[in-house]
């Protein structure tokens, strides 16, 4: 088939799959109860703050230093309020440090907590064999041993560890022309780039494809790197409401119409800028539907699969196949190697002309060290494992039903899931910030090591437990964790949805 | 701690106030601090209402009129480091909704406080200065104004 410009191929249209996504909202006593319970938090903190200040009580935080007291204070302690109140009280359930790989079973370095939480020592001992339901180890490539680790060890006796250049100097190795042919021939695109880390990808290539004079119009809920590449390039961004195909086609239109802000002249380029799966909310992209937008409206889309490359689709091919879309319609696809790889970096791929245009100019590429041997062998051999043997396809097949199980077991013992059914992001909500304290050291007592995320990271009345299922649990280990947050949650009264699943 | 993973905002103190649910906790709180107080035997009513329309005044210039920044760091680069939270609220812009309703609130207590009190002479001077400290501060015309410089940085 033979793509025109802008991305439109034209070609016979397969099946797509049906969008579907769910956001149980909040029920209205759990929000009251929650604000209260942070209206207490904050009385409190204001207290505590007052008598530290004032010395009725020892300050465990960093302060100033005494002589430094007439000049003008470096950090606003206001700034820290959250932190020092809040934060600090439930900081054992973050951090955590892991000793082992970080595959379907962690070690975790124990640490004993004093002082409501400011002072912690290490007790000497190590949590073993914790079920790991925090990694992002979707396919379960997460290994110290296995084709993937031999491989990767026999490039390290052949190449070394360090590159010790850029890639425009001397570090343009032949495995990473290797690793690039395979991964635009996984894609189905025409050529790929790759970078030595995923947030450098996003927040280094984002200013060489948009600057002054174009439009970027993101997703609400995108993640750091891309909100820096937009604020980087120097390109105005709108934000439309997360997945909202109508909100997306008003400011299409009024991009359109209205043009540039002061002087109405028409902008230069409209990128659109969405991610494959959100990892906070669970939920997938509306592809179809902004590839219907994009196409009317003439903008370009730039995918960042970081969550979804690998995860998604018959034979892991990302949100694109999961959807029926052929590659070449999205403009610009992005994704890394960290989540379902097991290894480190980013990748952009899509046209030559793109590729090419990036290799000479991004920064990245001119000024950051290359990739390191031994990463990129691991992604190789994992991508020759994915795409052409029996082993790739069980792992997929296994991620598949590990997602669908789990996700169906927690919403029949009747917790909230946010998201789409098929995404390998698990998040049940929790609401309440000494609860997100309660479940997370619960379910380590009960061998299960998980993520919790509170506000600011989300919104104030949705704290949520974010699952991250992987190929590498097996379906006992499920159960048993489905188990034991069914005690959990009978215990923190978690289980809010009104929702009855058969 | 840092923001900037899923909200939506860069500085989530402007959209707190948005939040399902939090006006009627907003109430619910106040109401519960005036039956806190209503139910000392040495107040009388009049003296309870208007101790409730103090409190609720004077608290509300505190946080929301006194207090700068925000309480975490922002992915906003230092944005709103010196602006109060009635400022920062939904990023400065005048007239939504839960700006009118925190004007009306103090509305609402005045005029409770002032049919309780029977509209004695000392009651509604101290209703009224408080009335004006709750809103004078929440007009559009006085939004980033520091007056004789107080509480500038």
């Amino acid at each position: 088939m033979k793509p025109l410009r802008n991305g439109n191929v034209i070609h016979d249209e397969p099946p797509r799959k049906r969008f579907q996504e769910d956001f149980e909202s909040t029920p209205l006593y759990i929000a009251v109860v929650t604000y209260i319970n942070y209206g207490i938090m904050i009385v409190f903190g204001f207290l505590r703050d007052f008598l530290r200040r004032h010395g009725f009580e020892k300050t465990h935080a960093s302060t100033e230093a005494s002589d430094m007291k007439d000049f003008v204070p470096l950090y606003a302690s206001f700034e820290s309020f959250y932190t020092r109140n809040i934060y600090n009280r439930i900081q054992d359930v973050f951090n955590r440090p892991i000793c082992s790989v970080p595959g379907p079973v962690i070690d975790i370095v124990e640490r004993q907590f004093s002082k409501s939480g400011w002072m912690f020592e290490y007790t000497g001992k190590v949590l073993k064999n914790v079920v790991n339901l925090g990694s992002y180890n979707y396919l379960g490539f997460a290994e110290n041993d296995g084709p993937c680790a031999e491989a990767s060890i026999e490039s390290i006796e052949k190449y070394g560890v360090g590159v010790c250049s850029s890639r425009k100097e001397m570090g343009n190795l032949d495995i990473h022309v290797k690793l690039e042919k395979k991964m635009a021939e996984y894609l189905d695109v025409e050529a790929c780039l790759t970078f030595g880390m995923g947030f450098a990808t996003n927040s280094m290539n984002i200013p060489c494809l948009v600057s002054k004079g174009c439009l970027i119009i993101s997703d609400g809920l995108n993640h750091a790197s891309l909100v820096l590449g937009c604020r980087l390039s120097g390109a105005q961004i709108r934000v439309f409401k997360h997945n909202d195909m109508k909100d997306l086609e008003s400011k299409l239109r009024d991009a359109v119409v209205y043009g540039q802000p002061r002087t109405h002249r028409p902008w230069k380029k409209i990128l659109i800028i969405v991610e494959g799966v959100y990892s906070m909310e669970g939920s997938i992209v509306n592809l179809p539907g902004i590839l219907e937008l994009k196409k009317k409206y003439k903008a370009y889309v730039f995918l960042d699969e970081a969550h979804s490359i690998g995860a998604l689709g018959s034979r892991g091919r990302g949100v694109t196949e999961y959807f029926g879309i052929h590659p070449r319609e999205v403009d610009i696809m992005m994704g890394t190697f960290t989540k379902s790889f097991g290894a480190a970096g980013g990748y952009i791929a899509g046209s030559r002309a793109l590729v090419e245009h990036l290799r000479y100019h991004s920064h990245s590429a001119c000024y950051a060290t290359s990739m390191s041997p031994p990463v990129c062998e691991q992604i190789i051999t994992s991508l020759h494992i994915i795409s052409s043997t029996d082993e790739g396809k069980r792992r997929i097949k296994q991620l598949a039903d590990n997602c669908r199980m789990f996700r169906q077991g927690l919403k029949k013992l009747g917790n909230i899931v946010y998201g789409n059914d098929d995404s390998p992001v698990v998040p049940a909500m929790i609401y309440a910030p000494t609860k997100l304290g309660a479940f997370s050291r619960e379910m380590l007592k009960r061998g299960f090591g998980v993520v919790v995320v509170g506000f600011p990271a989300t919104p104030i009345a949705e704290s949520r437990v974010r699952f991250c299922i992987s190929a590498a649990l097996t379906e006992q280990q499920l159960q048993d964790a489905l188990d034991a947050i069914s005690d959990i949650s009978d215990l923190l009264q978690m289980k809010y949805s009104k929702k009855k699943i058969a | 701690m840092h923001t900037g993973t899923t909200n939506q905002v860069a500085n989530p103190n402007t959209v707190v106030w948005n939040s399902p649910g939090i006006w009627i906790t907003y109430s619910i709180l106040t109401a519960f601090m005036h039956l806190v107080l209503l139910s000392m035997p040495w107040f009388t009513t009049s003296v309870a209402w208007t101790l409730t329309n103090v409190v609720h005044g004077v608290g509300m210039y505190f946080f929301l009129h006194t207090i700068k920044g925000t309480p975490f760091e922002t992915s906003d680069q230092g944005k709103y480091r010196y602006s109060t939270h009635w400022e920062q609220m939904d990023s400065g812009t005048q007239f939504t909704a839960a700006r009118k309703f925190f004007m009306t609130t103090p509305i609402v207590l005045y005029i409770l406080a002032s049919f309780y009190s029977k509209y004695e002479f000392t009651h509604f001077v101290i209703n009224t200065s408080i009335l004006l400290l709750s809103l004078l501060p929440k007009l559009p015309q006085l939004h980033g104004v520091r007056l004789f410089g107080i509480n500038k940085y």
